[in-house]
C-alpha cells in the first residue's frame, strides 16, 4: 500500500523535459525525491529499492550516499535495479511494507520519484506483464547507447503486440514510458496526464498523478516492447512535489580536463558527517563544530563530542562568483559561506539550482544533497545551497 | 637580544621569467644583495641562510639555494608559510642574529608561479593548500578565498568597487616608476570597473598577476654592522599571526585577524604605533584586500579605509604612502619572494634611494597575508637604531 510519494525535477530544462545540473546524478535526484516521500511519519523504512538505467556507478557503491542523503541507517537494505518504467511499477507492486521504491532518470527527461510502501493508503496490484524483445535502443555495459531509430516499428511491432498479448487494459488512467499522443493512440484512452520523464521514474510519476486524483485505476508502464499493468486502488496519498518551474540552463564554459586525485582516506573520514550533515557538539561548553575537530573551537576541550544534525535552512553570509576558467569545473560558478539556521555553524558550499552570481548576502535558501565533484572516478557527494523558492508543495 | 641590521638587498625583476629557472633566479637575487653592501661582503661571511619558497620548483629547495649560490658549507633551511613566507623568513633570520647565534645571515625567497600553465597554476596549487575532503572539491581557487572576505567587507563598510579600483589605479601608477615591476602601465578607474570579471567582486585589474621572481636581504648583528655599512636599516619589529584555517570558522570575514595579531607583536617590539609609519608595503594581492589591510594595520579606523584612498592619503605624497613599489598589484607576486621584495623596496626607501621616494621616511612596514587568509607576517624597519 502506498503511504506517500515524493517527486523531484531539476530546475533546468523546459516544459518538454528537464536536464540535470552538473552537480546532479541519479543518486542526488533519488535523494531529493526520497526525502519528499519520507517527509511525513510512516512505516519505518528497512529497504530501499533504486531503479534506473543510469546508475552513477556499477561498482563502488551508490547505496551508501543514497542512505546518507535520506538520513537512513547504514543497516537499511539497498537494492539497485537496472530497469525502466515497467520495472519500477513492478517494484512497487512487489514491495513489502517498509520499502522505499525510488526511480530516477537522466535521459529522456530528468527526474526522480519515490513511493513509500507501508500498511496504509491505496493498494497497488499487478494486472500483468509482458517481456518481449525489440531493442531499438541498446546500452552496453560501458554505457554506450546505440539507436536503431525506427519509432513506427517499435510502436506497431513492439508496443502494440505486447499490449495485445497483455489482454484487456480496462480504462487506463495513466501511461508511463510513452509520449502522450502515442499512449492515447495505443490504449484508446483520452486525457491521459503528461509525465515529465520517460524512463523508470515515469512509472512513479504516473502513480503520483493518479494518487493525487484519489480515484485510482489501471496504470500502464512501457519500455520498448516490455509492458506492465497495475491497478492502483482509490484513496488519497500525500504527494510531496519538489518541482520548480523549468528554466533554461545557463550557458557555462567547461573547464579543461583536470583531476586532483581523491584521497580515499580523507573521503572516508569525512563521509558520514559530510553526507549526513552532522556536526559534533562539545560536551563541555556546547559549541558545535562542523566538521568535527579534535579540540573544541571555543573552550579547547578534547573530550568526547556528541553528534547533532544540522539545520538545512541557510542564509548567505558571504559569496564569491568565479568567472575565470578553472580546470575541471564549468564557469561561472558561485561559492557561498552559508549560515545554517540558528546553529551558529557556517558551511562553505556551491550554489545550485540558480544561475551563478544570482544570490547576495542575506538571501535565504536551503541545503540540498548534490554531487560536488567527481575525483579519480569517485563521486564526491555533499551539500549545496539553493535559494528559497516554491519547493515542496504538498498535494 | 642583539639589534639586527639589514645591510644589503637584491631582487630579480618580477614577471613571467620563462627564460629563468629557480636555479638562475635565486643566485641572481642573492648576488645583487651581496653586491649592494656598501663596504662589500664576502660570501664566506654568511653563516646561515633561510629560503622562502611556497611551492618547490625543480626539487629540493634548501639544496638549490646552497648549491646555486655557492653556500654549501652553511646551514640552509627552507621556510614555507603560505603567502606570508617572505616576511616570515625575514623574521627567522632576525631571530637567528638577535639570538647571538649568527652574525651574518642570508634571507632569500623565490617562486616560479609561471612554471606551470597559466590556466592550471592555481588549481595545481589548490590541491596542496586546501582541505582535501571539505573545501577542495568546491573549486575554492585563490582569488575566491579573498573574494569571500571582500564581498562581506563591501556589504558591511561604505567602501565600494570604485574604492577598490582607486587602489589598483594608485598601485599601477606607483609601479610605472619601478623598473623591476611586472605591470608598468597606468590604468583608469573605468578600466578597472569594466575589465573582465575574474572572481566577483574582482575584475582583472583588481588582481595581482602571476609572477616569477626572487629576492634576498642580508641581516647582520649590530656588533659587526660597521664592517658593512654606515647607513644600515634596522629590523625593529617582526610579527607573525595566525587564524582558523577554514573560512567557516572565521567569525568576522571583514578583517584579517592574523594581520592584527602580527601587527600587535611588531609594533610592540618596535615600541611604535601605526601613526609612526612613514611608508608601507602591504599585501594587495587583490585591490579590496589593501583596504582591509589599512584597518587591520591601524592606519585608519574600522570601515574607514575608503576615506584614505579617496583622499589620496596612501599615494606617494600622501600622509601614509602604501606600496610605492607598485605592490603585488603592479610589481608582481611570486609568493616566496614577495615579502622579501617588500623589504628590498623599504630598504631603498629608508636609505633615500627608492625609485619613487617617500621624503624623509624613517619608519617602514612590510606586510603579507595569506594561507588562505589564515597567516600574516609583518616586518618593521627603521633608520633608527634604538
Amino acid at each position: 500500500m502506498i503511504e506517500a510519494i515524493g517527486t523531484y525535477l531539476p530546475v533546468w530544462g523546459s516544459a518538454t523535459g528537464r536536464v540535470p545540473g552538473e552537480d546532479e546524478d541519479v543518486v542526488t535526484m533519488a535523494v531529493a525525491a526520497g526525502r519528499g516521500a519520507l517527509a511525513d511519519p510512516g512505516t519505518p523504512v528497512d529497504t530501499v529499492v533504486l531503479i534506473s538505467r543510469e546508475l552513477p556507478l556499477l561498482e563502488g557503491g551508490n547505496g551508501a550516499p543514497l542512505l546518507a542523503g535520506l538520513d537512513l541507517e547504514l543497516t537499511v537494505d539497498v537494492r539497485e535495479e537496472i530497469g525502466g518504467a515497467p520495472a519500477a511499477l513492478e517494484a512497487v507492486t512487489n514491495a513489502r511494507p517498509g520499502t522505499l521504491v525510488i526511480a530516477a532518470d537522466v535521459q529522456g527527461g530528468a527526474g526522480a520519484a519515490a513511493v513509500r510502501c507501508g500498511s496504509a493508503g491505496p493498494a497497488v496490484g499487478s494486472l500483468g506483464r509482458v517481456t518481449r524483445s525489440l531493442p531499438v535502443v541498446t546500452r552496453d555495459a560501458s554505457g554506450t547507447v546505440t539507436e536503431y531509430a525506427d519509432p513506427r516499428l517499435l510502436r506497431e511491432r513492439g508496443v502494440r503486440r505486447s499490449l495485445e498479448r497483455l489482454g484487456p487494459l480496462g480504462s487506463v488512467v495513466a501511461v508511463a514510458g510513452l509520449a502522450r499522443r502515442d499512449a492515447e493512440q495505443l490504449t484508446g484512452a483520452e486525457g491521459l496526464p503528461a509525465l515529465p520523464t520517460t524512463g523508470a521514474s515515469a512509472a512513479l510519476f504516473a502513480l503520483a498523478e493518479v494518487a493525487e486524483g484519489a480515484a485510482g485505476g489501471p496504470v500502464l508502464a512501457v519500455e520498448q516492447a516490455t509492458v506492465a499493468l497495475v491497478e492502483l486502488g482509490p484513496g488519497p496519498v500525500a504527494v510531496h512535489r519538489d518541482e520548480a518551474p523549468p528554466r533554461s540552463q545557463p550557458v557555462t564554459r567547461p573547464g579543461a580536463h583536470a583531476d586532483i586525485a581523491v584521497s580515499l582516506a580523507a573521503y572516508d573520514r569525512a563521509f558520514d558527517a559530510k553526507l549526513r550533515l552532522v556536526a559534533e557538539r562539545c560536551t563541555t561548553c556546547g559549541t558545535l563544530a562542523y566538521p568535527a575537530r579534535f579540540r573544541c573551537l571555543t573552550c579547547g576541550s578534547e573530550a568526547e563530542t556528541a553528534p547533532v544534525a544540522l539545520p538545512r535552512d541557510a542564509v548567505v553570509y558571504t559569496v564569491a562568483t568565479i568567472h575565470v576558467p578553472v580546470p575541471g569545473l564549468s564557469t561561472p560558478y558561485t561559492v557561498i559561506l552559508a549560515e545554517l539556521g540558528d546553529s551558529a555553524v557556517r558551511l562553505l558550499v556551491r550554489l545550485t539550482g540558480a544561475e551563478a552570481g544570482s544570490v547576495g548576502i542575506g538571501d535565504r535558501g536551503r541545503l540540498v544533497f548534490r554531487r560536488v565533484a567527481v575525483r579519480t572516478g569517485v563521486p564526491d557527494y555533499g551539500y549545496a545551497f539553493t535559494p528559497e523558492g516554491p519547493a515542496e508543495v504538498a498535494a | 637580544m642583539r639589534r639586527v641590521a639589514m645591510v644589503g638587498a637584491g631582487m630579480t625583476p618580477f614577471g613571467e621569467l620563462f627564460g629563468l629557472g629557480i636555479k638562475d633566479m635565486v643566485p641572481m637575487a642573492v648576488g645583487e644583495a651581496v653586491a649592494s653592501v656598501d663596504r662589500g661582503l664576502d660570501r664566506s661571511d654568511i653563516e646561515a641562510a633561510w629560503f622562502g619558497e611556497l611551492v618547490p620548483s625543480d626539487g629540493f629547495a634548501s639544496g638549490i639555494l646552497a648549491d646555486s649560490c655557492g653556500l654549501l658549507d652553511i646551514p640552509v633551511s627552507r621556510l614555507e608559510n603560505a603567502c606570508a613566507t617572505g616576511n616570515d623568513a625575514v623574521r627567522h633570520g632576525t631571530m637567528a642574529v638577535a639570538s647571538g647565534m649568527y652574525d651574518v645571515v642570508l634571507v632569500a625567497g623565490a617562486d616560479k608561479v609561471r612554471e606551470t600553465s597559466a590556466r592550471t597554476t592555481f588549481w595545481d596549487w589548490m590541491g596542496m593548500t586546501r582541505d582535501m575532503a571539505w573545501d577542495f572539491p568546491l573549486g575554492l581557487v585563490a582569488p575566491a578565498n579573498f573574494a569571500l572576505h571582500v564581498s562581506r567587507y563591501l556589504y558591511e563598510s561604505p567602501a565600494t568597487r570604485e574604492h577598490m579600483a582607486l587602489v589598483a589605479v594608485k598601485n599601477h601608477h606607483h609601479g610605472v616608476s619601478n623598473p623591476k615591476a611586472q605591470l608598468r602601465f597606468e590604468i583608469t578607474v573605468d578600466q578597472v570597473l569594466t575589465a573582465p570579471m575574474v572572481v566577483e567582486p574582482f575584475g582583472l585589474y583588481d588582481c595581482t598577476p602571476q609572477s616569477d621572481g626572487a629576492a634576498a636581504v642580508l641581516l647582520v648583528a649590530e656588533d659587526v654592522v660597521d664592517r658593512y655599512t654606515d647607513r644600515p636599516v634596522w629590523v625593529r619589529g617582526v610579527g607573525l599571526g595566525l587564524d582558523r584555517v577554514m573560512h567557516a570558522h572565521k567569525p568576522d570575514m571583514t578583517s584579517f585577524p592574523p594581520t592584527i595579531k602580527a601587527a600587535r607583536q611588531a609594533y610592540a617590539m618596535a615600541g611604535i604605533g601605526p601613526a609612526d609609519i612613514d611608508v608601507a608595503e602591504v599585501h594587495d594581492c587583490f585591490s579590496g584586500v589593501e583596504l582591509i589591510n589599512y584597518e587591520d594595520l591601524g592606519f585608519c579606523d574600522r570601515f574607514e579605509a575608503y576615506k584614505l584612498i579617496e583622499a589620496g592619503e596612501t599615494a606617494v605624497g600622501g600622509r601614509i604612502p602604501v606600496n610605492p613599489s607598485g605592490g603585488l598589484k603592479a610589481k608582481g607576486h611570486p609568493p616566496g619572494a614577495t615579502g622579501i621584495a617588500q623589504c628590498y623596496e623599504l630598504f631603498a626607501q629608508l636609505r633615500g634611494e627608492a625609485n619613487l621616494q617617500v621624503d624623509g621616511a624613517r619608519w617602514a612596514l612590510a606586510h603579507n597575508v595569506g594561507g588562505p587568509t589564515a597567516v600574516s607576517a609583518i616586518t618593521i624597519l627603521s633608520t633608527e637604531r634604538a
